[in-house]
């Protein structure tokens, strides 16, 4: 038990390093589409506060579905992967 | 220099080959000849190549261990222990030792009449460390020919290749957004204390400064 509760603790230390890693990684990115895009657009520069606004919008709004698809693939696919190997090696 | 990079990176290189191999599942062709169960010593250094399983006590020095004997395709033989890896390392969160124990021996065969199976293991066989391959699987198969596809490590190996792939687009992402802007702040910074400071022993030579300054043009030195 007190090697289940090893894993887990420690599997969701590292996991949570990794969603935090992904977080700011993606957000990194779309970050800077957001300003390329806006660039496009404004090939003069634009309004700064415009710009700044359409660009905290658009990473607010991302970083919401992005959450959903992290948890899932950052969480829950490892535990998925546990179960799978867990069920190979004892079932099969 | 070129020679300690070299040697550092082929010495890293090693490990991280040598820690996969003992780690990553291995197929062998075998046919089973026994089962035994020996008392072993935990107290040396070669406990590092024995299980832990949950149940445990820390203080354990020996205990019995499961071995199967096999002799492969090839006509060498293999011995194999057989202990339940538990949820520790390495993750193959085996649980059903006593299960393989019996699946084992219902599968032991003579030369005469050979029944073949694959074990699937991990691990390493030393005869000199005593060290022996968990088997983690044991599958009965026609004959000694049959061509095993390791697809787990082709698996593991194509997420490995895509993680190191990502972990280096996110440093050049991290590098790029992150890292240099702070730099070149700190260099301006830098460049601004530079100047700074430079204005300041100017205003602070005073009376002090230039009468060293004409101490100095004394002994030939020209004036700063």
């Amino acid at each position: 038990m007190i090697a289940f509760l090893r894993l887990a603790v420690f599997g969701i230390l590292g996991l949570s390093a990794v969603y935090l890693a992904l977080w700011i990684y993606a957000r990194s990115v779309r970050r800077e589409k957001l300003e390329k895009d806006w660039a496009v657009d404004h090939p003069d520069g634009g309004d700064p506060d415009a710009r700044e606004a359409y660009i905290e919008t658009g990473v607010e709004t991302y970083g919401r579905s992005l959450r959903r698809r992290l948890i899932l693939f950052v969480f829950l696919l490892p535990a998925a992967v546990v179960a799978a190997v867990l069920y190979l090696t004892n079932y099969q | 220099m070129r020679y300690v990079k070299w040697t550092v990176l082929a010495i890293l290189a090693a490990i991280v080959t040598g820690f996969l191999h003992y780690t990553l599942p291995q197929h062998d062709v075998v046919r089973i000849v026994g089962t035994y169960q020996e008392r072993q010593d935990l107290s040396d250094w070669t406990r590092i190549f024995w299980a832990t399983p949950d149940d445990q006590a820390t203080g354990l020095i020996n205990r019995d261990v499961q071995f199967i004997q096999a002799v492969k395709a090839s006509g060498r033989e293999i011995v194999y222990r057989n202990e339940d890896t538990g949820w520790s390392w390495p993750p193959y969160f085996k649980f059903d030792t006593a299960n393989l124990l019996a699946r084992a021996q219902d599968l032991i065969s003579t030369s005469d009449n050979p029944k073949w199976a694959v074990v699937t293991h991990y691990g390493w066989r030393n005869i000199y460390f005593s060290s022996f391959p968990n088997a983690i699987a044991i599958k009965p198969v026609a004959g000694p020919d049959v061509r095993v596809i390791p697809w787990f490590n082709i698996v593991f190996f194509v997420l490995l290749a895509a993680l190191l792939f990502m972990v280096r687009r996110m440093w050049l992402q991290f590098r790029e957004r992150a890292l240099d802007p702070a730099l070149e702040d700190m260099g301006e910074a830098w460049e601004g204390v530079e100047e700074r400071a430079g204005q300041a022993a100017d205003e602070a030579r005073g009376v002090w400064g230039r009468s060293r300054a004409w101490l100095m043009s004394l002994k030939g030195k020209p004036r700063a």
